[in-house]
């Protein structure tokens, strides 16, 4: 490509063309534009445009293109080609420069970020002179320039903020202390001199305050790694700046905007950073100068207004000053009663305060507002700033600030009781500097777990939160009343329980109220209240002491879900559960409208699941009231099928993919409840469920592998018998599944319940088959937890088919198979079986190999009789082998899935863990013995003199120990 | 300065036994650089002699009168034959040279005048000269390493270590102290002095009968004999010395066993197999009695040999534990100077970073109270330390002893400083964190610690992690959030999809 205006003229056309806002124009040309980025002067063709173009979107369109031509290419990959030839590079590197530096903003600004992109790569080796060229510019005295260069620099020097040290880093940043730090500090110091010549020059105020702002930004940069020798020898200037410029103010500089923060705000802001860092990580040489900031920076939050645009200034001060009043050295900058006295006054109080923009989320945006409330995304925001602060204070004066807030709590509730309606926010910030006070340690689980014993939480409780919550009219001072609903949740440890069980039906009560926020922290006030724990792990309210409340408390929480803005209310709907889980039987009289509301929500949402956690709580609900009922009365179980079958067979047929997993859950668990055969209208299901569409999905597998295994445990005859042509999909799904590192297990869990449940002829013709699959997958991809699945399933096998149909399959693939399999596989990886089933299940497949597999005896798989009786008396006694080889790393942490266990479930849709050999084998140690002792009576002699001779010391110590203890004696 | 031993290099045998020990051994092993300004409480390299009350020395009293004279009548003076002159021209440059201001070092090596003053040294009848010369001499090399270098390519170091030998003591004196200069400039010129066999003539000198000045200096010599590596001192030449400095380290005099111990402390800043020559002598409980020294200029060499000893081997750390530095350290962890906490726990770190029998010895010694300490008042440098300290207690620790970290109040410091403006250090908790919670995943703990970790405002430090700029940072804080913080409640799990599906077609 030639750098010609013919090539020029090309270019514009493209350009304005990848603007147009039809795609079949825009696209080609982008296209076309990528196709010709190799040539070479295609990089400088752009600039050429974005410097010299007549139209102003050409040049801007010109710049952003070059940005991320830039970006894309820039980079040298080892082993790929160069992708911008060294011409093009060098000319880059030699304009680009004077080129951002004289081009307008909105082009600066893309040339600032392909420099450093550009410097992120080349600087400093080789682009050694961009350092020079840029402190060059300090010089010129104008500052659309000097900001423009401070820009890049500072694109370029806050990698020095987080990276780790390293030898290249910190030569780097050497050699631009060398050349940047003395240039930069002159010309703060002209900058600040400036400031005062030009005090009633707004718009040249503007320009050097974001001289200032960037300037202090770099001095973090270069002071973050360490503090460079420079720096120090000059921290006296620096310092003494910083402290004048933050005692600073500017009506000139003043913005009107309320939100956005100016220019002032956002220098202050990186100042009182610069002062942190020092006062953290450079303490010692700091020291002489933080006295001087801690009251600047104090003063600076007294004289500051509770508007938005200040926030992040005023949690940023008050953050230092929470760092620093925790210093033991420090401490003494606070100790005086007045000092403090005027910190919780001037500092804390106000930034406690309900401001206009949190009533305004309380009413409009309460998603946000219990966001922030509740889960403690709040970290940037004032009050939690001045929660800090209060604790950071109360490590070295808790008895001091708490006398100093109480008097104040008492005002502030004095000034509400005058007149409610006018001053209710004080009784709002009241109740917030207890908590903030009293709450020394908190978890979502327990609320606050360590108090400040200095606050009497209940007496606060009994004279101020009660009387708010028992007011008849719940919708009114609705803050006060999420004030204390909150209060109650937070404090539920420390308040007693006598008192927390006079507020249930308070909070009942206001499931009703209108606000949003309130009703919502009922529901979660209550679903805490049920889930607390008392004395023997129980939980703390017994059924019997909320039984009075039943009917009005399931009325109010249904209800709730209609109240506008509440339809999909994961609070409410995780306290129906929470209710449900409590009250059990309680709840049976109410069951079927119950179950009718909850299909009828179950059928409303399906139409567009948006809320998973609200999805899931309901069908958690749904599987509660199954299990609930059925338990006192099986036969219910039609009921329930009749009530839900409809919206199951919709949400099946329009493939709602959210609900899906859910729905054959609640199957699964509802066909469990069936005590005699499938009904049929089960068995109709049986056929779709094999589909191979339904499995592509790796979310469904799961419950559909969990549904099948309950077809099997009920359904085996009738499957063998109404539906013996299923069983090869059957099979064909468990070769789908083992074939998949991820599912393989899941495979497992169905094979096992296919051996352990159908009856042996009608899987007779697939045994081999099903073997051969397997040692397929373990040539092509052996991994720890095939293994541990295999070893499971093939002791499985042996426990239901015996040793020698074992042995005869192994064989009958190929000769020596066996003694293959013990040698390779089951006497080196037992020790990785983990779970106690799946521990017993191998325990008595290797104790039937050993006694009742006459090959074992007398061929010559007789050498490993002893190695797998080692192995056996190993699984018993040795810790579970849990390393994984190092390749296997990165495969997923499923990788010991239990034998019939959790996999991504609804807890209340689960079922006890099955252990197929319970009722054959209690203890497997006495089981072994006795099978050796029977194995001996059988060939007398034999057994003690194999297990005399090769086994180990300590094992047949141990073997000694199962015999005795079985009162049994080898023969 | 590359005989100041920065302390980050000097951690360059730190012992972290993470996962991934080599990688983090070899970061801390390649920073030889400082931003920092040069440390102040460190020994000099080089001294020059202003003390301007020249001794006399015994005999063969020379001219009176104070003599003032011009760099040009220096220069005539020296060169002139008469040995009364040239004493007059030589005093005059010394006093020059001893000026408290200004010295024109350079002057006199652009003068040409150093090659005279080397032959001055020869001058065994005339000693008031032989001293003069020497003492400008120990000036000059006391400049730039460029001075010193000229001093040496005057040939000056075989006339010094034959003035060892001289009758008058102020002489051998001054010589002493030339050699000293000419040795601390750096390992090429003390590896000179060292091959022109200065050791054992100064090695003569010492004695119970010389003056506490001249032992000294002799002492101080010794010390830059020892000081310096790539490459360290050869070890034929350390043998010699070691049986002196190991009497010098009974000595009472506080400067004498300050040099002493630094001269010790760079002999075990190597190899292992240096850190056994010094430890063979059995210095060590010597060394630790004075770690108690009221002396920050004792205390501070004799800590920081220590300190080198334990990252030693195994056997040579026990030695050290043996000799009762843990009895001694906790008051160093509490000493006033920060300094002095930094290399306490810099030492504890790598104690710290042994077997888990010498685990069990920092707790047995009760070092985890201090240690907890530090981490929650000290300054940031000193939490630096302790945090490794954390860190290698916990990856070396056995399950019982984590326990015991764990409930030693650890935690609470430790989840502080993750809002610390330092990324390494920041990473390391996260590892730590990590690894303790694996632990207690193993033992059914978790969730005792989950909310332990939630209940000192942990979690919430760890998810603003997870927005760092830093790679490693913000992956490390996701996967701890994800692994162990996901959902909150014990029954509740979502379905989450499998990403991996390699499927085979379905068999009809």
């Amino acid at each position: 490509m030639e750098l010609s205006d013919a090539n020029l003229q090309t270019l514009t056309e493209y350009l304005k063309k990848t603007l147009d806002p039809d795609p079949a124009i825009r696209r080609p040309a982008e296209k076309f534009l990528e196709s010709v980025e190799g040539n070479q002067n295609y990089p400088l063709l752009l600039l050429t445009l974005l410097e010299k173009s007549q139209d102003n979107v050409i040049k801007v369109c010109a710049s952003v293109t070059f940005k991320n031509y830039i970006k894309r290419n820039w980079r040298i990959v080892e082993d790929e080609p160069n992708k911008i030839c060294e011409a093009d590079r060098v000319a880059i590197k030699a304009n680009i420069v004077h080129l951002m530096l004289s081009s307008p903003e909105q082009i600066q600004k893309q040339l600032s970020d392909a420099i450093s992109i550009i410097g992120r790569e080349d600087f400093p080796q080789k682009w050694p002179d961009l350092l020079t060229e840029m402190v060059n510019r300090f010089q010129s005295g104008d500052f659309h320039v000097i900001n423009g260069v401070l820009r890049t620099a500072h694109s370029l020097f806050k990698r020095y903020r987080h990276e780790f040290k390293s030898n290249e880093l910190w030569t780097e940043i050497k050699l631009v202390l060398d050349a940047f730090a003395l240039p930069l500090t002159n010309l703060f110091k002209a900058t600040i001199e400036l400031c005062s010549t030009h005090a009633n020059d707004a718009s040249a105020l503007r320009v050097l305050f974001s001289s200032l702002i960037l300037i202090s930004k770099l001095f973090y940069s270069l002071n973050f790694q360490d503090l460079p020798e420079f720096f120090e020898d000059n921290m006296e200037t620096w310092m003494n700046h910083f402290h004048t410029l933050l005692t600073l103010d500017n009506k000139l500089l003043q913005t009107d905007d309320e939100e956005e923060a100016g220019l002032l705000e956002l220098l202050k802001s990186q100042i009182c950073d610069n002062a942190a860092l020092y006062a953290q990580k450079y303490d010692e040489e700091f020291q002489r100068y933080l006295p001087r900031f801690v009251t600047a920076i104090w003063n600076l939050l007294v004289t500051t207004g509770q508007e938005v645009k200040y926030d992040l200034l005023v949690s940023n001060a008050i953050q230092f000053l929470a760092s620093v009043c925790e210093r033991p050295h420090y401490k003494n900058l606070f100790e005086d009663q007045n000092t403090l006295t005027s910190i919780c006054e001037k500092v804390i109080v106000p930034n406690m305060e309900f401001r206009a923009a949190d009533e305004e989320a309380f009413e409009d945006n309460s998603e946000e507002y219990i966001r922030r409330d509740l889960e403690g995304s709040d970290i940037d925001t004032r009050r939690r700033a001045a929660c800090d602060l209060v604790r950071g204070l109360c490590k070295f004066f808790e008895g001091p600030v708490t006398g100093i807030f109480s008097g104040y709590v008492n005002s502030m509730l004095q000034e509400y009781a005058k007149n409610p309606s006018v001053n209710w926010k004080h009784k709002d910030a009241a109740i917030y500097l207890v908590t903030s006070l009293a709450s020394k340690a908190q978890t979502q689980k327990h609320g606050i777990t360590q108090a400040n014993e200095l606050v009497n939480l209940t007496e606060f409780f009994v004279n101020h939160i009660l009387p708010d919550l028992k007011s008849a009219n719940v919708n009114e001072f609705p803050v006060l009343k999420a004030d204390g609903i909150k209060y109650i949740m937070i404090f539920r440890n420390q308040v007693p329980k006598e008192h927390l069980l006079v507020s249930v039906p308070l909070l009942i009560n206001h499931l009703q109220a209108e606000s949003i926020v309130v009703h919502t922290y009922a529901a979660h006030a209550l679903e805490r209240l049920f889930t607390m724990r008392g004395p023997n792990n129980a939980t703390l309210f017994t059924a019997a002491e909320i039984a009075p409340f039943v009917e009005i408390l399931l009325t109010n929480l249904f209800k709730a879900l209609t109240l506008p803005g509440s339809s999909e209310n994961e609070y409410i709907m995780k306290a129906i559960m929470r209710s449900f889980s409590l009250l059990q039987e309680a709840i049976i009289p109410y069951i079927p409208t119950l179950i009718t509301q909850l299909t009828q929500k179950l059928l409303a949402v399906s139409k567009n699941p948006s809320k998973p956690h609200f999805n899931h709580y309901m069908f958690e609900a749904i599987c509660l009231s199954i299990r609930i009922t059925c338990k006192a009365n099986p036969a219910a179980v039609v009921n329930f099928e009749e009530a839900l079958f409809l919206v199951f067979t919709e949400i099946l047929q329009n493939d709602v993919q959210e609900f899906i997993p859910y729905v054959f859950q609640v199957m699964s668990l509802l066909l469990e409840t069936h005590k005699n055969d499938i009904p049929s209208s089960y068995m109709a299901l049986f056929p779709h469920l094999l589909q191979p569409v339904l499995w592509e999905r790796t979310g469904n597998i799961p419950a559909l592998v969990r549904l099948l295994q309950a077809f099997l445990e009920r359904g085996s005859s009738t499957i063998a018998s109404a539906a013996a042509d299923r069983i090869p999909g059957l099979l064909g799904v468990f070769q789908k599944l083992i074939a998949s590192k991820a599912n393989d297990h899941q495979g497992f869990y169905l094979l096992n319940s296919i051996i352990e449940h159908m009856p042996p002829e009608s899987v007779d013709q697939y045994r081999k088959q099903i073997f051969l699959l397997l040692f397929q997958r373990l040539q092509n991809s052996k991994t720890t937890k095939f293994i541990k699945s295999f070893l499971v399933f093939i002791n499985l096998y042996c426990i239901k088919y015996g040793a020698l149909a074992l042995q005869e399959i192994f064989d009958g693939i190929q000769p020596k198979m066996f003694g293959m399999v013990l040698e390779k596989i089951i006497i080196p990886e037992i020790q990785k079986v983990s779970g106690n089933v799946e521990k017993k299940i191998c325990a008595v497949g290797i104790t039937k190999l050993l006694t009742e597999c006459p090959p074992m005896m007398d061929t010559e798989y007789t050498k490993l009789w002893t190695p797998l009786l080692q192995s056996l008396i190993g699984l018993f006694e040795l810790p579970e082998d849990d390393t994984i080889p190092d390749e296997e790393h990165f495969i997923d942490i499923e990788d010991t899935p239990g034998y019939q266990t959790a996999f991504s479930q609804l807890a209340f849709a689960g079922k006890k863990e099955h252990d197929p050999v319970g009722q054959m084998v209690n203890n497997p140690k006495i089981h072994l013995a006795q099978s050796l002792h029977k194995l001996s009576t059988a060939c007398p002699g034999r057994v003690p003199s194999m297990v005399s001779t090769s086994l180990n010391a300590e094992a047949l110590q141990y073997l000694q120990g199962y015999l005795q203890a079985a009162s049994v004696t080898l023969l | 300065m590359p005989t100041l031993d920065a302390p980050e290099e000097r951690l360059r045998k730190f012992k972290y036994r993470g996962k991934d020990a080599s990688v983090r051994r070899q970061q801390r092993m390649t920073i030889s650089l400082e931003l920092r300004k040069a440390k102040k409480d460190e020994q000099v390299l080089k001294r020059r002699n202003i003390n301007d009350v020249s001794p006399e020395p015994a005999s063969e009293k020379p001219a009176k009168g104070v003599v003032s004279l011009s760099l040009d009548e220096i220069i005539k003076g020296v060169n002139s034959s008469d040995p009364v002159v040239c004493f007059q021209a030589t005093q005059a440059a010394r006093k020059m040279l001893s000026r408290e201001r200004n010295p024109p070092l350079n002057s006199f090596v652009e003068a040409g005048l150093i090659p005279r003053l080397v032959e001055f040294l020869k001058s065994s009848l005339h000693p008031y000269l032989q001293f003069e010369a020497a003492w400008a001499l120990t000036n000059i090399a006391s400049g730039t390493p460029e001075q010193t270098q000229a001093v040496v390519e005057a040939g000056a170091i075989l006339p010094l270590i034959e003035l060892l030998s001289s009758p008058h003591m102020t002489v051998c004196e001054q010589a002493v102290w030339a050699l000293g200069n000419i040795a601390g400039d750096g390992p090429k010129l003390r590896d000179i002095v060292i091959s022109s066999n200065a050791i054992p003539h100064l090695l003569t000198l010492v004695s119970s009968t010389i003056p506490i000045t001249f032992l000294r200096n002799i002492t101080w010599t010794l010390s830059n004999l020892c000081r310096n590596k790539n490459p360290y001192p050869c070890k034929e030449a350390v043998r010699q010395m070691l049986p002196v400095l190991s009497y010098l380290l009974r000595h009472h005099d506080s400067e004498i066993l300050s040099d002493t111990c630094w001269a010790l402390s760079y002999l075990t800043d190597g190899c292992n197999e240096r850190i056994g020559q010094v430890v063979s002598t059995g210095v060590l409980p010597r060394l630790v009695d004075l770690m108690t020294s009221s002396e920050l200029n004792v205390l501070t060499p004799s800590l920081r040999t220590m300190g080198n000893v334990v990252t030693g081997t195994d056997h040579q750390t026990q030695l050290a534990i043996s000799a009762g530095l843990l009895s001694v350290l906790p008051q160093l962890l509490k000493h006033p100077k920060t300094s002095i906490q930094k290399e306490a726990a810099w030492t504890l770190s790598n104690i710290a970073a042994g077997p888990h029998q010498h685990i069990q010895q920092l707790i047995a010694f009760n070092m985890l109270p201090p240690l907890v300490d530090l981490l929650k008042n000290g300054e940031f440098k000193v939490q630096k330390e302790a945090v490794w300290t954390v860190a290698n207690f916990a990856t070396g620790a056995t399950v019982d002893q984590l326990f015991v970290l764990v409930h030693s109040g650890v935690l609470g410091p430790l989840l502080h400083l993750l809002s610390v403006p330092d990324v390494r250090t920041v990473l390391i908790i996260l590892d730590v964190l990590s690894y303790i919670l694996q632990t207690a995943e193993k033992l059914g703990e978790k969730e005792s610690l989950c909310l332990l970790i939630e209940e000192l405002g942990g979690i919430d430090r760890i998810e603003a992690l997870q927005l760092h700029e830093n790679r490693q940072i913000s992956q490390a804080a996701l996967n701890i959030i994800e692994k162990h913080f996901g959902e909150e409640e014990e029954d509740i799990i979502f379905p989450v999809p499998n990403q991996e599906s390699e499927c085979m077609e379905m068999k009809k």
